[in-house]
């Protein structure tokens, strides 16, 4: 009895603190969002006037309603949009299969393979622009097909750096996975194809929405690709667009950029908010089965 | 089945990195092979060595903060009542959900010289006003801070659906051995933990190693190149020195570096693998 | 069906009755019929002057026969010049493209030699200054002409009332709106009297926000005041002569400037010290009128009291640092006889004095005869702003790292060695001889090919 009511309190005191230290963190990741969506209810003359910057004297929508009514800021969003969808379903569709193969099928290499994968972050993208706009001009010359300036280009481009990521994180989880389960499963006569789909994905389902996650974030927030392939304004994506046409030269419209910002972290905000719950789910799901 | 991915990192990865290479090997102008000029050039330039410096340094600590924070923060959130969990959760994703090259903006426009609102509040509390992005140890400091903020977040989640994974038998057969919170952190979530901590670390580590937003729109490398790192510089000298070659170089110094860490890292989790 | 292709030839003959105010090619009915082009014109800040560009364009384009396409490339985040780069890598891409300062010598191996359109430029709308021959024209021959949208100056914006003041200095006087300086007190605008009132403004709590950071706003006054005083890093011929009398003179004076300014000027970037002028705590900035401009809209008092005048003079000058925009047509392009025609259409007077006002009277063509347009002595308030903002006979315009040879020049700006010797000298409290061998070593890295 004494033991429980001590491990009782033990519990309560660990999460007094711990909603006491919660707080001091949100307040550290918040504090920029917060003044972000201050400075997006404040007119650019308010900004300069430079009074207290932590308070709004005359709120205004004028920031959203410019945002929202202007063609080029949704062609942003649609751009973005098309984008990490696109990006995500190849992420899932190339790693996937390749985890699956690097986990289980034992072929000559495959160790090596599973390393090597995640050495490609060690190339970084400042390296690779340059003779990668090389390629793509190749394929014009040869294909007839326009990548350059294109926002499908982006499509290409990305899956190099969500795929190595997204498959480590599948083959962590497909390792865990008791080899008995799919050898019993071959016994009974299922392929490769059936194991994958039966047993592997349902298991593994944290593990891939953990990779959507991050493969979403990643093809959402890229700067430096999009920076160099796309330069009309119908095929910019969200942070680049944004950046370059709210600020010209020397000129910053901080209110606009503020909410260019807030709104382009919203589509992502809302499905982290639906998908986590999936995701934690399937963990503990995964837990107490395990 | 690994085919398609075997195909986009040959043709999108290692062929152009090796023409990378081959870039680094030509003379500025690009016309005639000069071997390993650009790297002994290289070797010979101060800025380099600061570079290499500031850009360990910047790394290391970004990623130990991005680490220890995130570890910490995701106990908290698993400490409290699971209902209330998804609205933490939700808050505390904010800083990694935000395009890094817009949030940045925001931290600029927090340090700005004239109109810093963290400046404001210096002064109405009766303190100087600090010049964060101009004296050198404040504007690391600056770049190092943005970066934990934007990173922690990532830690947090891998971290949290760890934690979830850790069966709760084992904390209650800890706890009737009499065991403190320091020793299941230490015997029971650590250990489980350790495969997604390395992996987690090491990506992040290269990532960071590698960053190229945060510092270039915080502070562009200066004041006085102090807060350079491999990126940022490589395109200063590639892209507005005009120089491809140099530029390409500088590049691929990262790879022996990052090089090392990756294998450490990955040799102790495949060689746990291998155990299981 | 008859097509045409523009051809040298015919371009050639255009030319040569130079006369001509355009350079006709005969009617075609076939729609687009003289090909396509493409072009990446540079983004330029101030709202609706893009779009004359685009109306003047357009107008050709419906003229010729030309099937144009037309990007604006903004020049923030460098992206200009990733484009540059990658297609001057690739051999691919637009058919002319902006150029800013550097980069025509820069890529003169990959540029079109356009000597004739320079030539009939210059006949028609007046010669240029030597910097533009100096940035532009490559072992004798013009790789690119000076484009006026982007191209600035980037001289003093002083606040009329706060120099008064503090300073006892009165701009207005000095430099008079529509009319010649004032010249007794126009001959005392030196650099000792700008740090005169760079120390008193300090003191009065205003002072002069000049930024000693790594972009092109810090550069370039840093390169004016060097080029002031006489002190080059390289020469012409590729010498190095850091280590001269000169330059120490110059960085004696930066110590005392520095002393006068807030104290994280080693941070400032190309908008801190627009919003250092707009934000009302400083007296004086040396920028092109975009930070004016701003000001108008969003701070419309401090705006009425801006005044723009020219930078002040030094032993060897009135040293001006201007900065101006090219473009050019790249070798790989398969219609450059259309991309020349565009080029001397887009360079009419009466088309950059639309592109001027449109720009508010921030950009300054690069032809003698375009200095008297109307906007400068119109625009305000205070009106007659920006009347002295323009190039006036006795000013010398340069640009940092002037007389080097471009390509090392280029390295000089971009690594922004004068700052950066600056800031040694100053914040990171080195000696002169350890700054200046440090400036050394890294023009000697600067001479690579």
């Amino acid at each position: 009895m004494a033991k429980s009511r001590s491990m009782k309190d033990d519990r309560r005191r660990a999460m007094i603190w711990s909603y006491f230290f919660l707080c001091i963190f949100v307040v550290f990741f918040l504090t920029p969002p917060f003044y972000m969506l201050l400075t997006s209810f404040k007119s650019n003359a308010e900004i300069a006037s430079a009074t207290s910057p932590w308070w709004v004297h005359a709120p205004t929508l004028d920031n959203y309603i410019e945002l929202l009514t202007t063609e080029t800021y949704l062609t942003f969003f649609r751009n973005s949009a098309m984008v990490s969808v696109l990006v995500v379903a190849i992420t899932m569709a190339i790693s996937i299969p390749a985890a699956f193969a690097l986990s289980r099928m034992k072929f000559w290499g495959s160790g090596t393979l599973a390393t090597g994968v995640f050495l490609t972050y060690l190339i970084p993208e400042t390296l690779l622009f340059i003779p990668l706009f090389q390629i793509f001009v190749w394929v014009t010359e040869f294909t007839g097909i326009e990548l350059i300036n294109r926002w499908y280009v982006l499509v290409i481009l990305y899956p190099t750096l969500t795929v190595p990521f997204a498959t480590w994180i599948m083959i962590g989880y497909f390792a865990s996975i008791p080899k008995e389960l799919d050898e019993a499963a071959l016994i009974d006569g299922a392929g490769y194809l059936q194991i994958l789909t039966r047993i592997f994905i349902p298991v593994a389902l944290p593990g891939i929405i953990a990779a959507t996650i991050f493969a979403f974030t990643v093809s959402w927030a890229q700067f430096l690709y999009p920076l160099a392939f796309t330069t009309s304004a119908d095929q910019l994506v969200l942070p680049v667009g944004i950046i370059t046409t709210l600020i010209r030269g020397d000129v910053f419209t901080w209110g606009q950029i503020m909410t260019g910002a807030l709104l382009g972290a919203a589509p992502p905000l809302i499905i982290y908010a639906f998908l986590m719950d999936y995701y934690i789910a399937g963990l503990t799901a995964g837990a107490t089965k395990g | 089945m690994a085919l398609p991915l075997i195909l986009i990192i040959v043709l999108l990865v290692l062929y152009p990195a090796l023409y990378s290479l081959h870039l680094a090997t030509l003379n500025k102008g690009m016309e005639r092979f000069v071997g390993f000029d650009n790297f002994t050039f290289l070797f010979s330039r101060e800025t380099f060595w600061m570079v290499v410096k500031q850009s360990v340094v910047f790394a290391v600590t970004a990623v130990v903060f991005k680490a220890l924070i995130g570890f910490c923060v995701a106990h908290f959130v698993h400490n409290v009542p699971v209902k209330g969990q998804r609205k933490w959760r939700g808050m505390l994703l904010v800083p990694w959900v935000i395009p890094p090259a817009m949030s940045t903006l925001a931290w600029l426009w927090l340090f700005d010289p004239s109109y810093s609102a963290f400046n404001w509040l210096l002064v109405k509390g009766g303190f100087e006003p600090i010049g964060w992005l101009g004296e050198v140890g404040w504007a690391r400091f600056a770049v190092i801070l943005v970066n934990v903020w934007v990173g922690a977040p990532f830690f947090m989640i891998m971290y949290l659906a760890a934690l979830k994974s850790v069966p709760e038998q084992l904390y209650e057969a800890a706890a009737i051995d009499g065991a403190n919170w320091w020793q299941k952190l230490w015997y029971i979530t650590i250990p489980m933990m350790r495969n997604i901590i390395a992996i987690t670390v090491l990506f992040s580590l290269i990532v960071t190693f590698a960053n190229f937003d945060i510092v270039r729109v915080l502070t562009a490398g200066g004041p006085l190149d102090n807060t350079h790192v491999f990126a940022t510089w490589a395109f200063k000298v590639g892209i507005e020195g005009s120089d491809l070659p140099l530029g390409a170089s500088v590049s691929l110094f990262m790879f022996p570096i990052l090089a090392i860490f990756a294998i450490f890292i990955l040799r102790d989790i495949t060689k746990r693998g291998a155990e299981n | 069906m008859t097509t045409r292709k523009f051809t040298r030839r015919r371009f050639l003959k255009s030319t040569a009755a130079v006369s001509a105010a355009t350079l006709g090619f005969p009617h075609i009915r076939t729609s687009y019929a003289a090909g396509k082009l493409e072009v990446g014109f540079w983004d330029h800040w101030v709202p609706g002057a893009n779009d004359v560009l685009t109306a003047a364009c357009k107008e050709w384009a419906a003229k010729e026969k030309v099937d144009i396409k037309i990007d604006y490339i903004p020049s923030q985040g460098q992206k200009n010049l990733l484009t540059i780069a990658a297609e001057a890598q690739a051999k691919a891409g637009h058919d002319m493209l902006a150029f800013p300062t550097w980069w025509p010598a820069d890529k003169s191996k990959d540029l079109e030699p356009v000597d004739d359109v320079m030539k009939a430029l210059v006949a028609k709308n007046g010669p240029v200054s030597p910097l533009i021959e100096y940035l532009g024209k490559v072992d004798g021959k013009w790789v690119a002409i000076p484009a006026t949208p982007g191209s600035q100056i980037k001289g003093p914006c002083g606040r009329i009332d706060l120099l008064k003041q503090h300073a006892g200095l009165d701009v207005v006087k000095m430099y008079p709106a529509g009319a010649a300086p004032d010249k007794a007190l126009a001959d005392k605008w030196t650099w000792d009297a700008f740090l005169d009132a760079a120390v008193k403004c300090n003191k009065a709590g205003v002072p002069f926000g000049i930024g000693f950071g790594q972009t092109s706003d810090s550069v370039d006054t840093a390169g004016t005041i060097f080029a002031a005083y006489g002190a080059t890093l390289v020469d012409a011929k590729g010498n190095i002569t850091v280590k001269s009398d000169n330059v120490k003179q110059v960085m004696e004076y930066m110590k005392k400037l520095i002393a006068a300014l807030p104290s994280d000027v080693f941070a400032w970037d190309d908008g801190s010290n627009n919003r250092w002028l707009v934000s009302g705590k400083g007296s004086l900035i040396m920028n092109p009128p975009s930070a004016w401009a701003v000001a108008k809209r969003d701070a419309p008092k401090v705006a009425e009291q801006c005044w723009t005048f020219p930078a002040p003079a030094g032993p060897k000058g009135r040293v001006q640092p201007y900065l101006p925009y090219f473009w050019g047509i790249w070798k790989f392009s398969k219609n450059k006889a259309a991309a020349k025609s565009l080029m001397m259409h887009i360079s009419e007077r009466a088309v950059v004095e639309k592109m001027v006002a449109a720009s508010q009277g921030y950009d300054i063509p690069a032809f003698g005869k375009f200095n008297d347009f109307k906007t400068w002595a119109e625009e305000g308030p205070p009106k007659g702003t920006l009347y002295h903002y323009p190039p006036k006979p006795g000013q010398v315009l340069q640009i940092s790292a002037y007389p080097a040879p471009p390509k090392i020049a280029n390295q000089i700006y971009t690594q922004a060695i004068m700052t950066k010797m600056v800031g040694k000298y100053t914040q990171g409290g080195e000696s002169m001889d350890k700054v200046l061998g440090w400036a050394a070593t890294e023009l000697e890295g600067f001479m690579r090919t």
